[in-house]
Parts: structure tokens; C-alpha cells; sequence
């Protein structure tokens, strides 16, 4: 039937005033969810990163004591890679030079040639071997022991509170799209009940000349799935425009306020999709709406 | 009598058949009161009365609008009461109605009205449309396939929601006044067309006011009055048959006031 007389309604739906409202609102709806999809994607994109960056890697600190020289200060440093160097698990250690220190001081201190006088603490960028990490509480023992002054820092803290931000942040943004799709599918709902209300006798007159409750509920499902395609199409549109907005206005600002983010292939089509499954689910809720609402009349 | 064994034997498989049946709306009184009659395939009966008489609430259960409030009604020898609502549309695409208000598809053309009851059963498109515009162009409308019925007269209207009904060539055929909004040729114009299907085997069943029209097609007629049934079979075989059996509202406590068609039926043959 849908193939044979796919166009064809024998409702007016269009003409209805409750669907016709349906486009914008689901419109909206779709756009909302993008904007909250794409934040979850980025989200854990981000948090991806972070981990690829930090995982695999750790830092150690070594203090200035008291009025230790800056010579003092290196052989400890190198005294701290040495012992490093020396345990299991480790792939490298690499103390990071003093000027890159001071660089990113630099905003809090300015760049004046004396930052490089004050005693600044000094970092070890300690590389770990991919299959075995070493024993952070041994390691970070023995380096107390034989560096006074250094402590290690594994990232577990820093991250351990990003992820739980991140993943805070990802799961408001599934419940909006969830929310979304609630509300639309109540939106759908409404529609759909309002068309079988107006055209009430129409169906029954197709229910008279033997049409059964699917013939009825395609014409209304296929209205739902234009409907909401055309409305939500425009919706993900806008969205997506937003997005390359936000991304244009992003790379005007200083790179160290906002991470890098870059929108993947897949993730732009995950949001193309958003309209298209907004469709299917309304198309959906229409049937069963219909459906249900036939099967209780003669 | 050979000729009445022969229809009780077929009353087995009756397009239609009626027991004691009564239907009431909501809680008010009995509108139908104990009927009991079958209809043959393809008989042709009229449906006479006053107005107010039951004659649309009969043919709502002909057509399966609504179920009796007791007895049985069989239809195509299965009993409506247990049809499950699935099997319901094979059932009423067997029956083609013209209802009295029409009830034609104002935003569809007139061609798509027509059209609507092959459609719902999937049939081809070409093939639906050589019926359709040879239909409409056999009750005088081929010039208003394009047309919306309310730009059309009562009368086109009412030949409209002929062509609808009978587009499918159902097995039985109801009428309620199909021919109100005509005048006198070109209702016996639409009485020759039922006539046709009654010949190809659609059972037939015209409710009507039209008592001239009634007289001049000769077929036997069923009479509600006050919700009880009587039949009286065409003038020229037996005139005025059962006349008294037009019993006043207040003694149709039982259902001896409805006569049995069969025997009726067999006094024609």
C-alpha cells in the first residue's frame, strides 16, 4: 500500500492547525538537541585528549630549598632523572628546561629576565613505558628519600576531577536530548490526537468502506515523518550553523583559554542525524497513537 | 414445495440473517425490536417506513456501524458479535453503502472519492482509474472528475456516493434514500444501476420514501414501522400481503410481529 500509493493522502492533514505547528516545534526541539549532542561530543572528545595526553605520563616536582643556588636546584634535578631513570617502568625523564618554565609563568610574572632568578620550582617530564607503570608510592618514597624537596604527581588527582566535571557535564547534556525527545514525542502525541479528533469522521467513513487502522495510520505516520523531517531538518541546520559559529568566535580567542576542538567526520554525522531519528521516532509515535486510539473504535 | 425446500437449504448460507434482534442507543428505548429475516443472495428488497422507523439504524448494522443489543446477526454466515475487529475490513469492503448525508470526501475530487474503496484494497492505480471513469461517466458525472463535492448539487453528490458504494461490485449493497436528491428519471436511471449489480449477484437493499418508485420496480419490500418488521412481497405477485401484521408500537412485545422471509421469499418463486 505504501508503496503503491506512496504520496497519496486521503486526509487533510496538512490543513490541520496542530500539525502545522508541528515542524516548528519539533524544529526547535532538533535544534536544542543538537546543540546538546555536539556539547556531549566534545565533551568526551576533549576528555579523550586529556587522557591520551596525561595517561602514560607523570611529573615530578623538585622544590627549591631554602637558599639553594640554581646550580643546587639542577643537581638535585639531575640527581631526581637519575633515580627515575633507574626504576622499572620508566621510559624517560626529562627535566624541562628553566625558560619554558618561566614562559608559562610568564603571564603571572611578566617576562622579565629576573623570573629566572627567583626559585622557581623545577618539573621532570617523566615518560612511562606503555605495557608496565612503575609503583607510584615506592617511587614517589624513594625520590622523597633521595631528592629532598621533589613530589610526584601522577595526574590522578587533576583528572580524577575533570572527568567527573566531564562526565557530569555529558550526562546533563543526554538527559536535554532525552528530555528533548520526551517532549517531542508528547508534541507527536498531541498532534496526532488532534488530527484523529478533527478528521473523526473521515476515518470512520474509510473504516465503513473497509479500510483497516494501518491503511489510516500510514497517511498519519507518513504526515508525522514529513512533518518533523521538514521542521527538523531546519532545526539541525540551525544547530550546525551555531556550531560553526561558536567554533569561528573560538579560534578568535587565546588558544590557552579554550582547548583545541576539532569536530570529527563521525561527529558531524552523528548530528545530521539527529533530525533523521527525530523523524523515525515521530513517525513511530504517530502509529502507535493511531493505532491505539482505532483499536477502541467499532 | 420444491421451491421452498430450495430456500430454506440456502438459508444456510444467507448474505444476510437476522434473529430476534434488538438494538437500543445508550440506554434509551429499543429503536429495533426483535427481527428476524435473512436476506438471500442476490435479492433485491426495499426498505419502507416512516420516518423515524429504525430504517437507518437497520442498515448501521448491515453495515457494521454498531451491534445489536442482543439477538444475531450473521453476515456472510459468520456472526458479527465474534467477528474479531481485524477481520472486520475484509467484511465491509463485501458491503458498499450510500449513506443518506453521503458522507463523500469533501477536500478529495470526485474521482478520488469514487476511487477510495479500490485504493484501500491496493489495487493498481491504472487499473482503478479505467474503473472509476467509467463508473462516474455511467451516472452522468464524467465531466466532474476533478470536481470537489460541495461544488456539486445534492443530486450529483447523491450519484457520487453511489459510484462509491458500488465501485467495488459488493456482495451486498445498502442504500439509505439514495434517490432523495434526484429527480424522478434519473432515479430510475440509478435503479436500473442497481439493478444491474442485483443481476451480476449483489444482494440489494434500498431504504426509501419514494413509494412511486417503490411501485414501479415491482420487488418485494420490507416495512419497518415502530422498530418491527413486516415483508410484503411485489403488487403484481401478491398484492398487499401481511398488511396485517403492521402492528402498533404498544403489542411488539414478541417477535411473532416479523414475518419469516422465507416463506414470503417462496410465495415469490
Amino acid at each position: 500500500m505504501l508503496r503503491l500509493f506512496a504520496g497519496r493522502f486521503d486526509l487533510p492533514l496538512s490543513r490541520d492547525p496542530s500539525t502545522k505547528l508541528l515542524p516548528w516545534i519539533v524544529g526547535l526541539m532538533v535544534y536544542l538537541a543538537t546543540l546538546a549532542l555536539a556539547g556531549a561530543l566534545l565533551l568526551s572528545g576533549l576528555l579523550n585528549d586529556w587522557n591520551q595526553g596525561l595517561s602514560g605520563k607523570i611529573t615530578v616536582q623538585v622544590m627549591p630549598l631554602g637558599d639553594e643556588t640554581v646550580e643546587e636546584t639542577r643537581a638535585r634535578v639531575t640527581e631526581a632523572v637519575r633515580t627515575l631513570l633507574k626504576t622499572p617502568g620508566v621510559a624517560e625523564a626529562k627535566p624541562i628546561p628553566l625558560a619554558e618554565i618561566a614562559a608559562m609563568l610568564e603571564p603571572w610574572l611578566g617576562a622579565a629576565a629576573q623570573v629566572m632568578e627567583l626559585p622557581l620550582p623545577r618539573l621532570i617530564d617523566v615518560t612511562l613505558e606503555e605495557d608496565r607503570s612503575p609503583d607510584f608510592d615506592a617511587l614517589s618514597q624513594r625520590l622523597a628519600e633521595t631528592v629532598p624537596g621533589s613530589t610526584l604527581d601522577d595526574h590522578q588527582f587533576w583528572r580524577g576531577q575533570l572527568v567527573k566535571l566531564v562526565t557530569s557535564l555529558e550526562i546533563l547534556a543526554a538527559l536535554v536530548v532525552g528530555l528533548v525527545a520526551v517532549a517531542a514525542v508528547a508534541v507527536v502525541i498531541f498532534a496526532t490526537r488532534g488530527g484523529l479528533a478533527v478528521h473523526r469522521e473521515i476515518i470512520e467513513v474509510l473504516h465503513l468502506i473497509g479500510a483497516r487502522d494501518e491503511y489510516v495510520a500510514d497517511q498519519f505516520q507518513r504526515h508525522a515523518w514529513r512533518n518533523c523531517l521538514r521542521g527538523g531538518g531546519v532545526g539541525g541546520l540551525f544547530g550546525v550553523a551555531t556550531l560553526v559559529g561558536l567554533r569561528k568566535l573560538g579560534e578568535q580567542l587565546d588558544p590557552a583559554l579554550l582547548p583545541t576542538i576539532e569536530v570529527e567526520i563521525w561527529q558531524w554525522g552523528t548530528l545530521a542525524l539527529v533530525p533523521i531519528i527525530a523523524s523515525l521516532i515521530a513517525m513511530w509515535t504517530a502509529r502507535r497513537t493511531v493505532m491505539r486510539a482505532l483499536s477502541r473504535m467499532v | 414445495m420444491p421451491a421452498k425446500k430450495l430456500k430454506e437449504h440456502r438459508a444456510a448460507d444467507s448474505v444476510v440473517r437476522f434473529e430476534n434482534v434488538g438494538m437500543r442507543y445508550g440506554t434509551g428505548p429499543e429503536v429495533l425490536r426483535d427481527l428476524s429475516f435473512s436476506l438471500e443472495p442476490a435479492s433485491f428488497h426495499f426498505l419502507t417506513g416512516p420516518s423515524g422507523a429504525g430504517k437507518s439504524s437497520l442498515l448501521k448494522l448491515l453495515y457494521l456501524a454498531r451491534l445489536p443489543s442482543r439477538g444475531l446477526i450473521t453476515l456472510f454466515g459468520r456472526d458479527v458479535a465474534t467477528i474479531p475487529r481485524a477481520d472486520m475490513p475484509e467484511l465491509r469492503r463485501q458491503v458498499g453503502v450510500v449513506f443518506q448525508d453521503f458522507r463523500l470526501l469533501n477536500h478529495l475530487s470526485v474521482f478520488d472519492n469514487v476511487a477510495l474503496p479500490l485504493r484501500i484494497t491496493g489495487l493498481r492505480e491504472a487499473t482503478a482509474r479505467k474503473h472509476v471513469v467509467e463508473l462516474l461517466t455511467w451516472v452522468g458525472l464524467a465531466d466532474s472528475l476533478d470536481a470537489r463535492p460541495p461544488t456539486l448539487s445534492g443530486g450529483q453528490q447523491q450519484r457520487v456516493a453511489i459510484a462509491r458504494a458500488v465501485i467495488s461490485r459488493p456482495s451486498l449493497l445498502l442504500a439509505d434514500e439514495p434517490t432523495g436528491n434526484v429527480d424522478d428519471a434519473i432515479a430510475v436511471r440509478l435503479l436500473y444501476l442497481f439493478e444491474e449489480l442485483n443481476r451480476l449477484g449483489t444482494t440489494v437493499v434500498i431504504a426509501t420514501h419514494n413509494n412511486a418508485l417503490v411501485s414501479r420496480f415491482d420487488r418485494p419490500h420490507m416495512r419497518l414501522e415502530s422498530g418491527s418488521m413486516t415483508f410484503q412481497e411485489p403488487a403484481a405477485a401478491a398484492p398487499s400481503v401481511k398488511t396485517n401484521s403492521v402492528d402498533s408500537p404498544s403489542s411488539q412485545t414478541t417477535s411473532e410481529s416479523s414475518v419469516d422471509p422465507n416463506s414470503a421469499d417462496s410465495m415469490n418463486g
